[in-house]
């Protein structure tokens, strides 16, 4: 155990096992369904993975509300009293303004914890790519690295953390409008589907059209193979949303071609499922920097 | 001895001679089809073709290379089809040869042959033998070999004529799929009917003009006062059903369905928990509402007269707004029209296998368009060419053809569409993408009896064919259509099959098919497209 604590939030995508293992915390959002209002859990304990994706195949229309500025007191107060620090990586700001409500709710307790240091960091991505950097400073910070340390590291590293995913349907994506793109993408097109970046400013941004389960399996393949740096010592990871087979298949035809040491797969939780839809499958890896920006 | 030079107004005379017959004779021209489905338009096209250049001609030439310019001029931009492209191409031809000629003598007559004859093959990128293009050339050689020997005109023009008809009839044996079908080359036919018009103007054996309406002018109008609805309203709502209204939980969809087929077609309806989504052609939009509004409450409504958005095409005059890329599609089918206008398409052009558009249409619609780009999908193979003669012609935009060679290809380059690219090599690059690896399918019915690629065909049976390549047979369409998707030797490496499926598809037929195929691959993603297409049952995009 080190001086600070990582926190990350509902976005996450990390399973229990995993965040047990790290040691890390999180803050929940909030999804509704029709005017009911539910924590979204990564242990999903408020809906199942199957019965959370099936309401949305059948046409329920989820919405998801930020981290409540209630939910960062109560997880960074109940630290800061063991005499902690904390580090926060939240879900990219160009997709959730939660990190917005995290700092002004870190401005006012470090008046109150003046000893203490919280540090939020954007981590300008979502899901694995977002728990990938939340497992990186839980190992610095077992290190015996200072909170104020690892967040200027984790700041310097979060463009090399490479996101390509596709959803088996656009229509999702469209209704959420966390996806930057031009209408092209979103004719009724059966059979297309998009590759989504996470670009340099944390935007999802659908930078190709390919047609196809196959061929767009096969070009996540070929940008993994041209962005992965040192397989060897890196993790592939693999978030879906209720999709294992596709998960898998991923998996396989990825490692078949780079040689990445271990891969995680698990599932997309409430908030980001909610935005892109059942059937999604996202890859992280780490590779170069990413220079895109979308819409420019 | 008879005429041995002629000038403007006999040649007038012979080619206005030329096109009433072949005029006269254009439907059995359109029946020398290789394949036994309703779509041959041969003998259509080229009248249509020289109809064009009747009209441009002046009534009283000044000179016959000048007349035989302004003809040639009207030619090229009337030109439909593959065979009125070539036709086109062919008069060209001779115009050059001649066009600085007060008057025409045997001599030059037979070297503007030659020249047609060369100007024709170099207009098709690869040229096929056992086509017209065989009969303009081997007549043009053969006529010129005998040149010394001519008496006038009339011998010279019979000799053409002769050789012509003997080209002709060898045709099956350069072409197989002619020998197969038992035809000879249609548009070498509509050729010989051309200048046997004009042996006849020679021996004053003129030809009164028939009054056959072939169509020339799309029956396209504005809706006023006067139109008659032709294409009902299509009317689209969301239903909220409600429990006071019905019981929810034994609503059954079938029921809507059964009582929108009465009094309508196309009909898609979904039930997604409570709520109803319904897409349906009708005349009766009122009562369609009417009927829903017994189960429950609208969320939200469309209704749209689609005999107007028929018209829209002609009534849009007005300049547009200028982009840096447009795409011209065309299309036929309301469906499908419909379709790739919402795809992204800046303007439909009417037209298909039965109803090819010409050069001059295009160009009407490049002119509409304000863009830099023009890329234009023909979506057919026969009109491939007349777009790409209409590109060569308009200068006011840089017009690049996608030779998409059939509404499936069409589709494929339309979904892969991004105008957001900054070159327009790249836009046309994403587009072509996937072309290679797209199989058009089609189920027609059989026009007649015929054995062909060792089946078995009864007239009125449908068949599915690949390639223009007849591979299954049947009394039902759907089975047709599914026994064509088995044939099809690598459809374990598709991914995506999307149907247009034509006016005489049911509701039961669409939902059956889609079944079937899902059961049988169930890696294939199936789509149903609400084509509206006559002639085709279903057109297939498979990918």
């Amino acid at each position: 155990m080190g001086t600070f604590v990582v926190i990350a939030d509902s976005t996450c995508d990390l399973s229990m096992e995993l965040l047990e293992k790290y040691d890390i915390d999180y803050t929940p959002m909030n999804y509704t369904i029709g005017t009911e209002e539910f924590p979204a859990l990564l242990d999903w304990s408020s809906h199942s993975v199957h019965d959370f994706y099936e309401s949305m195949r059948c046409g329920t229309i989820i919405k998801t509300t930020q981290v409540p500025s209630i939910v960062y007191e109560e997880h960074f107060t109940k630290w800061l009293k063991e005499g902690k620090d904390v580090l926060y990586i939240s879900c990219s700001s160009a997709l959730s303004g939660s990190i917005n409500v995290a700092r002004i709710v870190a401005k006012n307790l470090v008046a109150e914890y003046p000893d203490r240091t919280i540090c939020c960091v954007d981590s300008l991505i979502s899901s694995l790519g977002q728990g990938h950097l939340a497992m990186v400073a839980a190992d610095m910070r077992d290190e015996g690295k200072t909170v104020s340390e690892v967040a200027e590291y984790i700041e310097s590293i979060r463009l090399n953390v490479n996101q390509f995913a596709t959803v088996a349907d656009l229509e999702f994506l469209r209704r959420a409008g966390r996806v930057t793109a031009t209408s092209a993408f979103f004719g009724n097109f059966l059979g297309i589907k998009p590759i989504i970046i996470s670009d340099k400013i944390g935007q999802n941004y659908a930078i190709k059209k390919v047609k196809g389960a196959v061929n767009t399996r096969n070009e996540i393949v070929a940008r993994i193979v041209e962005a992965a740096v040192e397989p060897e010592n890196n993790t592939l990871y693999i978030s879906h949303a209720d999709n294992l087979t596709e998960a898998e298949a991923y998996r396989d035809a990825i490692l078949e071609k780079v040689p990445f040491k271990d891969c995680i797969i698990s599932c997309i939780g409430p908030i980001v499922g909610a935005s892109v839809g059942p059937g999604t499958v996202n890859v992280y890896c780490w590779g170069t920097e990413v220079t895109i920006e979308g819409g420019k | 001895m008879g005429t041995t030079v002629l000038d403007g107004i006999q040649l007038r005379n012979m080619l206005i001679n030329g096109y009433r017959n072949l005029k006269r004779n254009a439907e059995t021209v359109d029946e020398l089809n290789v394949f036994p489905v309703p779509d041959g338009d041969t003998g259509k096209n080229m009248t249509m073709t020289i109809e064009g250049g009747v009209n441009r001609g002046s009534e009283e030439p000044e000179s016959a290379g000048t007349y035989m310019k302004e003809f040639a001029h009207g030619t090229l931009l009337a030109a439909r089809g593959n065979s009125g492209v070539i036709l086109s191409q062919f008069i060209r031809g001779i115009s050059e040869s001649v066009q600085d000629k007060a008057e025409i003598s045997i001599d030059d007559f037979l070297e503007a042959l030659l020249s047609g004859s060369n100007r024709a093959y170099s207009a098709v990128s690869k040229p096929v033998e056992g086509t017209m293009l065989t009969v303009m050339r081997e007549s043009a050689e053969k006529a010129m070999k005998k040149r010394a020997g001519y008496t006038d005109f009339e011998d010279c023009l019979d000799r053409v004529v002769s050789e012509m008809k003997k080209s002709l009839i060898r045709t099956p044996e350069l072409l197989p799929v002619l020998k197969e079908a038992g035809v000879i080359d249609s548009g070498g036919a509509g050729l010989i009917y051309i200048f046997e018009g004009m042996l006849l103007a020679l021996r004053n054996e003129l030809l009164d003009d028939s009054s056959s309406d072939l169509g020339t002018h799309i029956q396209f109008s504005d809706y006023d006062p006067e139109n008659l609805l032709t294409f009902g309203y299509c009317t689209e709502f969301i239903l909220q059903l409600q429990a006071f209204k019905t019981n929810i939980d034994e609503f059954d969809i079938d029921e809507v369905i059964r009582y929108l087929e009465t009094i309508g077609d196309s009909i898609v309806a979904v039930c997604d928990g409570t709520l109803v989504k319904v897409h349906v052609h009708s005349h009766y939009p009122e009562k369609v509402i009417a009927y829903a509004r017994t189960y429950g409450e609208l969320i939200t409504i469309k209704i749209e007269n689609m005999t107007f958005q028929h018209s829209e095409i002609t009534a849009q005059k007005k300049p547009m707004e200028h982009v840096k890329y447009a795409v011209v599609a065309t299309a036929t089918g309301h469906g499908i029209k419909k379709y790739f206008k919402g795809a992204g398409a800046a303007i439909i052009v009417d037209g298909g296998k039965t109803n090819n558009p010409s050069s001059q249409d295009f160009i009407d619609v490049f002119r509409q368009l304000n863009a830099d780009h023009i890329i234009v999908l023909p979506n057919d193979s026969n009109i491939i060419m007349t777009a790409q003669q209409a590109a060569d012609i308009y200068k006011d935009a840089d017009v690049r053809v996608i030779q998409t060679k059939s509404i499936a290809e069409g589709y494929s380059a339309l979904s892969m569409m991004d105008l957001t690219y900054d070159t327009i090599e790249e836009v046309i690059s994403e587009m072509t993408y996937y072309l290679p690896n797209v199989t058009t399918g089609y189920v027609s019915t059989a026009t007649r009896d015929a054995v062909m690629n060792g089946i078995e065909i009864k007239k009125d049976d449908y068949i599915g064919l690949i390639h223009d390549c007849i591979l299954s047979d049947s009394t039902d369409k759907v089975d047709a259509a599914l026994a064509l998707i088995e044939k099809l030797p690598d459809i374990e490496d598709k991914q995506v099959i999307t149907a247009f499926c034509g006016c005489d598809v049911t509701l039961g037929e669409k939902s059956a098919f889609r079944r079937m195929v899902l059961e049988r691959y169930p890696l294939i993603e199936v789509g149903i497209i609400d084509g509206g297409q006559d002639v085709y049952s279903f057109i297939f995009a498979i990918e």
